[in-house]
């Protein structure tokens, strides 16, 4: 009887364990992709301020800001607006960067975020927080300087 | 004597102009990058639409640059295996690479409305692994635009990613296809 009693109770204890194990897989397969625009700003730019300190020493910038599961930093990025796109995925792109500047922050809103693009016309002052993927470098074989890639991008405000 | 300087002057405008001219280099930010993987498990993709490009009319040369952390997967878990150090280690290869060039440039006319079949040959850099690459692209004239559509196949270790077990030995094709298309 006592035996019994313990039996039932590892037999409910294993199934437990299993549960846990089945669900912890269950939602590492579903786990959902981080949402950029809710999650915490790692750093706040100038646009011109990062874009040079990728073109000062790329490596050290990709250490600092890339991460290694591709879950890298989040950045808000303030800058004038040089360029207004739509790439082959509809997504709206703006690219932020000075007259000065060698190479800019090329910032891919996410199609979620349904920005209209007449809202914006170049010359204005915005601030953009995204997901970064690429530094700003300059291509020997493109012969022409990489912007800085910022991805999944939400409107942080716009000046009147 | 200020004839002299304004003749030099114009000599030099001129010159500059026609160098301009002579690199017949056209740009593209709008790219599509695709790669898609099949196995008896499962179907894998991923997207990618943030590649740089460049094409010379003039010498039939076709580079790419890839950001490779923009590829995106359906599944998180998916695209945090893919850039992580044991795959294609996107922090320390952030950006893939091709440098070729268009080998049957006779056969492009880009003053001329249509579609040519080009032969590409070239560098491919991944993952801090270079091979030579040959395969056939597509471009499309159409007045000012030009696409560039193309399809083939990539043997993953030959670019040093490799699974030798695991899931992803089995739920990962050893040949992927990459399809890319370019709009400049």
């Amino acid at each position: 009887m006592f035996k019994n009693k313990i039996f039932k109770r590892i037999l409910i204890l294993i199934g437990v364990i299993i549960l846990i194990a089945l669900g912890s897989v269950f939602y590492m397969f579903n786990m959902p992709h981080r949402n950029v625009s809710e999650a915490k700003t790692d750093y706040q730019f100038q646009a011109s301020a990062l874009v040079n300190e990728y073109l000062k020493d790329q490596d050290y910038a990709n250490k600092k800001y890339l991460d290694e599961e591709g879950d890298s930093k989040i950045i808000e990025v303030s800058g004038t607006i040089a360029t207004i796109d739509k790439d082959f995925n509809d997504q709206l792109v703006i690219l932020l960067k000075n007259k000065e500047d060698k190479a800019g922050v090329s910032c891919t809103f996410s199609l979620d975020q349904k920005i209209d693009a007449g809202q914006f016309k170049t010359g204005d002052k915005i601030s953009v927080k995204g997901v970064i993927r690429s530094g700003a470098a300059y291509d020997d074989d493109l012969e022409m300087y990489e912007n800085v890639i910022l991805e999944e991008c939400s409107l942080i405000n716009t000046r009147p | 004597m200020k004839n002299k300087i304004l003749t030099l002057a114009l000599i030099f405008t001129v010159g500059l102009t026609a160098f301009a001219q002579s690199t017949g280099k056209i740009k593209t930010q709008k790219t599509h990058f695709k790669f898609y993987s099949h196995t008896a498990v499962e179907d894998i993709e991923a997207n990618n639409y943030k590649a740089i490009g460049a094409l010379d009319k003039t010498t039939g040369d076709v580079i790419f640059s890839v950001p490779m952390q923009s590829f995106e997967f359906e599944k998180a878990k998916m695209q945090q295996h893919y850039n992580s150090p044991k795959f294609l280690d996107t922090k320390k290869y952030p950006k893939s690479k091709f440098v070729g060039r268009i080998t049957n440039l006779n056969e492009v006319n880009f003053n001329k409305d249509g579609e040519y079949q080009a032969m590409v040959e070239g560098k491919m850099t991944i993952h801090g692994k270079t091979q030579n690459i040959k395969e056939n692209a597509t471009l499309s004239v159409n007045g000012n635009n030009i696409q560039l559509k193309t399809k083939f196949n990539l043997k993953l270790a030959d670019y040093g990613i490799a699974f030798k077990n695991g899931k992803p030995s089995t739920n990962i094709a050893k040949v992927i296809e990459i399809s890319a298309v370019a709009e400049y």
